[in-house]
């Protein structure tokens, strides 16, 4: 293996890794204050992509359909939220249940999604991408775009998190949604905030991660849910600083061990570095809210 | 009194057992012989189960109106597997205790072979499946038939096919699957013993995010032509980072690259032009034409209702040997003169085999007529000349075809002669 291989596999795994950032804070960020493993956000991902499809199909710019995605990603995660998972956990179905509704939402957005577009593959309709080599490594303009959108939308939860009044609150419900609330945080209304985003990111993930595929099905995002799981846990649940370095290190580890080793040991390779830091760290890289959450239990 | 009741309680429920015993679309009268369309019509692999249909209905019906076989007419009935052994195999065991006039079946595919086959031998039912398996190329099961070729044949075929075009050095480009990975060992031993060198030949993790890392890798390596067989996502996001990131090279696929989702993905991701230009693909090839295929065809169009769409079957080569495999046990019922699957199967051989004053036929009348007077036959079907090994599997030939203007077009053809010269 020549350093040029392995220098180029860490770029196209921060390619991949970009894509399962997006992904990854987004599921993060949502069960770190809502306290809801969404397993149907693999689908509503999907969902996402049909939506930016129906706007490429019109003739419309791709742009507009990475914005029609993420509009359509959190509006239904909002309603997701409101109509259906408020009211079991209202009724006090705990994390289990939950995890098997969403479970089943996934199922039926997947079989949805089957029944109305059919059992075919599906493109975005974009232009032809260029290539553009920068530091030995060659990307397209399509990934460069990708990669752009990551970097920009981690900057923009960063400043969020960090910096507004909305994301001390975000963190604080995050942290102990009891005190939080007994402080005068609005947590219901912060909670609506947390779905309409990690929605907004999920839409936008579905949308760029068949940019980068190219051709999708009504399970494409349900088969990339496993790996925005191990993001998400790798840096800690309910971090999202935590998923973004998850998924860097699975997205150039994964690349690394298809030069060093072959294809196939990607996803091993991947998920052994999760376990062997699962077993170091079992709250995840940079968790400290994972403690307290069952999951980690 | 009490006594009566019971009785007539124990009649009633007697006679509704029966009258259940007997109900069902699977049930014949005992006059009729039962053909098994034994695969999927439901599930993953339903599309299987309607193209079996396509063969054995057109079969069903020219055997039919030449007065049947030795007095029974034949039906064909769909037992359906749903490409899943958990239900294939009390399929197969209610398909033998009730169906009493089963004289074989057409199936099983590779969905449910391993699991049923062994079901179906035990059973002394004569089947014709439609599993590629390699682990069937040397069965031992006297009832087990092939006449569609066998999925590890796929490998000597691409690399005949690859040596004439001249090429010398190849990637080997295969889903970590077990179905993709079976053509692998053949198309690498035939491909080098023919002068060439496999440069890269790693199994693929299907369904990723991207493929650039392999790409870097197999290019690395200056192949000249791609050989391949992954599923349309995979094959979408790999050939369009392939044409973005360097320029396509030329790709022979199997026949999954013939297929329409595969095609419509790649399409969309590489755009027709190319795939026009970079792909060929191969598949079973069964001419359209000749004597036995005219029979099938004409049959086929005929078969109104019993068959939804009947056109879309007729160049299909698993239609054709469908076809063929009810026609061929027919015509071994009659060279037997019996009905009996323990006594006819040894008959399969008979009447496919070439051999000196054999009369070659190419439809059931004429094979009926040959016999009637005494003759030896050699059935020749739509799919081609069957000649069975010592394990049951019949060579087959392939055809080379590319995706031009929205249809398949032959390129070439690689005969079953001599990929039987290289099997050796």
């Amino acid at each position: 293996v020549t350093a040029s291989a392995l220098l180029a596999a860490v770029g196209f795994g921060i390619v991949t890794a970009s894509i399962l950032a997006v992904a990854g804070v987004g599921f993060t960020l949502q069960f770190g204050v809502t306290n809801i493993l969404n397993l149907a956000y693999g689908d509503i991902m999907t969902a996402s992509a049909f939506v930016a499809y129906l706007v490429t199909s019109a003739g419309l710019s791709v742009w507009l359909a990475l914005v029609a995605g993420a509009a359509f990603g959190s509006a239904f995660s909002v309603l997701l939220n409101r109509g259906l998972y408020t009211p079991f956990v209202r009724h006090g179905t705990r994390l289990f249940g939950m995890i098997i509704v969403t479970i089943a939402v996934s199922l039926i957005l997947q079989n949805g999604l089957l029944a109305i577009f059919g059992a075919n593959f599906f493109s975005l309709r974009m232009g032809r991408p260029t290539t553009v080599h920068i530091a030995g490594m060659v990307f397209t303009t399509v990934q460069l775009a990708i990669i752009g959108i990551a970097v920009a939308a981690m900057v923009l939860i960063h400043l969020l998190l960090r910096y507004t009044k909305l994301g001390k609150a975000m963190r604080a419900t995050a942290t102990d949604p009891e005190l939080a609330r007994n402080c005068g945080i609005a947590t219901d209304r912060v909670i609506d905030i947390t779905w309409a985003l990690s929605g907004a990111l999920c839409g936008l993930a579905g949308v760029i991660l068949v940019m980068n595929v190219t051709a999708f099905t009504a399970s494409t995002g349900a088969e990339f849910l496993i790996p925005i799981v191990a993001v998400a846990v790798l840096g800690g649940i309910g971090q999202p600083y935590g998923a973004m370095l998850g998924a860097l290190v699975i997205g150039v580890a994964s690349e690394v061990a298809a030069t060093v080793f072959s294809p196939e040991y990607k996803d091993v390779v991947a998920f052994a570095i999760l376990v062997i830091v699962l077993l170091a760290r079992p709250q995840g890289i940079l968790s400290e809210i994972a403690t307290r959450k069952e999951v980690a239990a | 009194m009490k006594t009566a009741v019971i009785a007539l309680g124990t009649a009633l429920a007697l006679a509704a057992l029966a009258a259940c015993g007997s109900s069902g679309s699977g049930s014949t009268s005992a006059s009729t012989l039962v053909v098994g369309e034994f695969n999927p019509f439901t599930g993953h692999d339903a599309a299987f189960g309607p193209e079996m249909v396509g063969g054995c209905i057109p079969a069903v019906r020219l055997i039919n109106a030449d007065k049947g076989v030795l007095g029974h007419q034949l039906s064909c009935v769909q037992e359906d597997t749903r490409g899943d052994p958990a239900d294939a195999v009390p399929a197969a065991q209610k398909m033998m205790a009730t169906e009493t006039s089963l004289i074989g079946v057409l199936g099983p595919s590779s969905d449910e072979a391993l699991a049923t086959v062994p079901l179906l031998n035990t059973g002394h039912v004569p089947m014709f499946v439609d599993t590629g398996q390699a682990a069937f190329d040397h069965s031992s099961y006297g009832y087990f038939w092939r006449i569609t070729p066998a999925d590890d044949v796929k490998g000597y075929a691409m690399a005949l096919w690859a040596h004439k075009a001249g090429y010398t050095r190849a990637a080997a480009v295969f889903g970590n699957d077990a179905g993709a990975q079976s053509d692998v060992p053949t198309l690498v031993s035939a491909f080098t013993r023919l002068g060439g060198t496999i440069v890269y030949n790693k199994p693929f993790a299907l369904d990723q995010s991207s493929y650039r890392t392999e790409i870097e890798a197999i290019l690395a390596a200056h192949p000249q032509v791609i050989f391949t067989e992954i599923d349309p996502q995979t094959a979408a996001t790999f050939l369009s980072e392939l044409q973005q990131l360097h320029g396509l090279v030329p790709v022979i696929g199997t026949e999954v690259t013939l297929q329409a989702p595969w095609l419509k993905a790649v399409t969309s991701a590489i755009g027709a032009g190319a795939l026009a230009k970079y792909l060929q693909g191969m598949q079973p090839y069964a001419p359209p034409s000749g004597p036995a295929w005219q029979a099938f065809n004409s049959s086929l169009l005929a078969s109104g209702s019993q068959v939804p769409k009947p056109g879309q079957w007729s160049t299909d080569p698993y239609s054709m040997t469908y076809y063929d495999a009810v026609n061929v046990m027919a015509l071994a019922m009659l060279a037997a003169k019996s009905t009996d699957p323990k006594v006819f199967n040894a008959d399969i051989e008979k009447v496919t085999e070439p051999g000196p004053g054999k009369t070659v036929v190419t439809t059931f009348a004429a094979g009926k007529t040959a016999l009637d007077a005494g003759k030896q036959i050699q059935y020749v079907g739509a799919g081609g000349p069957i000649v069975f090994n010592h394990w049951h599997n019949s060579t087959f030939a392939f055809e080379v075809a590319k995706y031009l203007n929205g249809k398949t077009v032959l390129v070439g053809s690689v005969s079953a002669a001599q990929i039987a010269a290289i099997s050796r």
